[in-house]
């Protein structure tokens, strides 16, 4: 809606100042046509003759030039005394009478002298006239009342903002005209980008581009079905290889543990039972790790999501770790710094984040660290809160951090994991952004790591 | 417990070799009447012929699914049924829970998950007619019999009020072990427990008045800092 808007304003914009330069060079031309080409005008020439012509009292004579100039342009001449005789001619028609009173000359000095255009100027001896050749010049007098003259500049100005809206008008016209069919093309377009499918009925100059859309739209949904059936392709291959592992894992484990409790074996026969039986419960871990984090990576994975309280989770992971025995050169410090955050959030999955996290710092320090468990008052972003777990232990180069939170054996992780199976981040980032959240890592060698969950605050439950 | 032994157990999965292992380990358990079926039509003859007690179903078999077998099997019969799946998805999960399953057990699994999972659902639902007794314990400065409410200290008796109680009971089941003051509250106070913290305070002092010899210097019910509490029972 407001890009068609834009469009629009833009459009009239536009059209207002086309007008505008329309109407400068209308002046400009206009000018230039008014102001007569080559010659004198008129009044000029008259007065060029009048004052050209010297002498008295029925001895004048002309100026060469202004000789020419007459006879180049086909004129006559006459002077005519105070007495209304005529006292001097040149190339003065026959039929020119040679006598005027006073009601003749007031007559054709205003128009004309037996159809000859007549134009007059005064002479210190009386009045200069030239005649032009028959029907060559028309001669209109126009009179106004002067207050009239007085408000032109004003009706100029009134007329040019006339003009001004009456352009504005028909460029809303028009353009509104033009744009109906584009509004359309507009919001087939915004639908696109939102994934939407996209119909429009092609119509009017824009068809062509309608149908292209309709094409766009009809290549993206192609697309997206066929990246949404190799995905689920892929889940299924991924879904129906841990199935397959998990019947014969069944057995080793139920014959594992079986041994590793028979009383007819040696004490050293049932350790290697138990290590089979070991062995065996980690590939279990394995295994659902790796359906889980196929089920988030192909988003198959359903969140049982409610409003929870963050702090407990925390407490809960931290008092988990505590109650399995872990080993006292860990140490894991809680800092709540909010108890009433919320977040809506399924409790099984952010735990397992929380415990990754945890699990991971305890992994890669062998030699024992400390491990912080923050929940920060606020964050900079109202929308969202936060939970940081950090340790003081020997952390990770840092060109390597992005590539923790990539799938191992992906493309995009080029080292390979040092130990663990490499996919405890992984399920983090995933599981956090299955919540509308963000994994940070920071990280350097000797610096310990620090992982930041940025979650959407639960609003309104609070 | 012994006529627990005597149940009959139908015992349903498409892997021979697995099904055999299953049969090994409840015969080692003591069970002796089991019957084996690989896929459903077999199964639901058996549980016209022999009619089973209880029934072990794995959820994908050759010819329909575990799902739909237990649903003719409900036609006729309201038997026990564990699922055992390889899938293992929470969908999974809850749909056979949904269906009326008892209980759910997810491929690979230690044999003793199994056992104890299945003796648990016989136990349930064969031999419900005695209630389990509440515990009576030890601790260091004192007795608490759970059942009778009461604590004994000093040759001395003290009833548990009710909130009390259910404190010393939620603290007992996980004896040893840290339990968030957040998982306390929710078993007295519910799913809103939130802003209980203080009042769970109370009740703690309470307590600690009751079983401690010195309740400023609690020996048995200690606070682990930040986290929550713990109860430190002897033997």
């Amino acid at each position: 809606m407001s890009s068609t808007l834009r469009i629009l304003r833009g459009f009239a914009g536009a059209t207002i100042l086309i007008s505008i330069l329309l109407l400068f060079i209308n002046f400009i031309v206009g000018f230039m046509i008014t102001v007569p080409q080559g010659s004198l005008s008129s009044a000029g020439l008259v007065k060029t003759v009048a004052n050209k012509l010297e002498g008295s009292n029925g001895a004048y004579s002309l100026d060469t030039q202004a000789e020419k100039l007459l006879k180049h342009n086909h004129l006559w001449a006459m002077l005519i005394n105070n007495t209304g005789q005529v006292s001097w001619s040149y190339a003065l028609p026959a039929e020119i009478p040679k006598t005027y009173s006073l009601t003749e000359v007031a007559k054709f000095s205003r128009s004309f002298l037996m159809d000859y255009p007549v134009f007059v100027w005064e002479h210190p001896d009386g009045l200069v006239v030239i005649g032009y050749p028959k029907d060559s010049y028309g001669k209109y007098y126009l009179s106004y009342p002067s207050d009239f003259i007085a408000s032109i500049p004003f009706i100029l100005v009134g007329l040019l903002i006339g003009n001004i809206l009456l352009a504005l008008l028909f460029s809303m016209l028009l353009g509104g005209r033009l744009i109906a069919p584009l509004r359309s093309l507009v919001n087939g377009i915004h639908a696109l980008a939102h994934e939407q499918t996209v119909h429009i009925k092609p119509k009017g100059i824009l068809s062509e581009l309608a149908e292209s859309l309709n094409h766009a739209s009809d290549i993206l949904k192609a697309k997206n079905e066929a990246l949404k059936t190799r995905d689920e392709a892929r889940f299924n291959w991924i879904a129906g290889i841990s199935h397959d592992i998990r019947t014969p894992l069944s057995m080793v484990l139920g014959y594992a543990s079986d041994l590793e409790e028979n009383p007819n074996l040696s004490q050293e026969q049932r350790k290697q039972a138990a290590i089979i039986r070991q062995q065996g419960v980690k590939l279990r871990e394995l295994v659902k790790d790796l359906n889980l984090v196929s089920m988030l990576e192909y988003e198959m994975q359903p969140l049982v999501n409610k409003p929870m309280r963050l702090a407990p989770i925390v407490r809960q992971v931290a008092s988990d770790f505590l109650n399995n025995g872990l080993d006292e050169k860990y140490n894991i410090q809680l800092d709540i710094g909010d108890e009433a955050i919320t977040v809506n959030g399924d409790e099984k999955l952010l735990t397992r984040a929380l415990t990754n996290l945890v699990q991971n710092s305890i992994t890669h320090n062998p030699q024992g660290c400390e491990i912080h468990i923050q929940i920060p008052q606020g964050n900079t972003d109202q929308s969202l809160c936060s939970i940081i777990v950090f340790d003081n232990g020997q952390g990770i180069p840092q060109d390597q951090l992005s590539n923790l939170m990539e799938l191992p054996y992906s493309d995009k992780r080029k080292h390979h994991r040092s130990n663990g199976h490499g996919l405890g981040i992984p399920i983090v980032t995933r599981i956090v952004k299955a919540h509308g959240g963000q994994l940070e890592l920071f990280s350097d060698i000797e610096e310990g790591l620090t992982a930041i969950i940025y979650l959407p605050k639960n609003i309104g439950t609070t | 417990m012994t006529d627990l032994k005597n149940k009959k157990i139908l015992i349903v999965d498409d892997e021979p070799d697995l099904r055999q292992m299953i049969e090994n380990f409840l015969r080692k358990e003591g069970y002796f009447r089991i019957y084996l079926a690989g896929n459903c039509a077999e199964a639901i003859e058996l549980c016209h012929s022999v009619k089973p007690d209880i029934a072990i179903l794995d959820v994908m078999l050759p010819d329909e699914d575990g799902f739909s077998l237990l649903g003719r099997i409900r036609q006729f019969s309201i038997m026990p049924v564990l699922f055992l799946s390889a899938r293992g998805e929470d969908e999974d999960r809850l749909i056979g829970l949904g269906l009326g399953a008892d209980d759910y057990v997810v491929k690979p699994f230690l044999p003793r998950e199994l056992t104890l999972r299945l003796t648990a659902i016989l136990k349930r639902v064969y031999a419900p007619a005695r209630r389990e007794s509440l515990p009576i314990f030890d601790l260091i400065n004192c007795t608490i019999d759970l059942e009778s409410a009461t604590v004994y200290k000093n040759g001395k008796e003290q009833p548990l009020t009710a909130k009390e109680h259910a404190l010393l009971l939620k603290l007992y089941e996980s004896k040893n072990r840290i339990i968030t003051s957040d998982a306390l509250c929710q078993a007295i106070w519910g799913d809103d427990a939130y802003g209980y913290e203080n009042t769970l305070m109370v009740h703690i002092r309470r307590i600690r008045e009751k079983i401690e010899a010195n309740p400023s210097q609690p020996q048995s019910l200690l606070t682990v800092r930040g986290l929550g509490y713990k109860l430190i029972v002897k033997g």
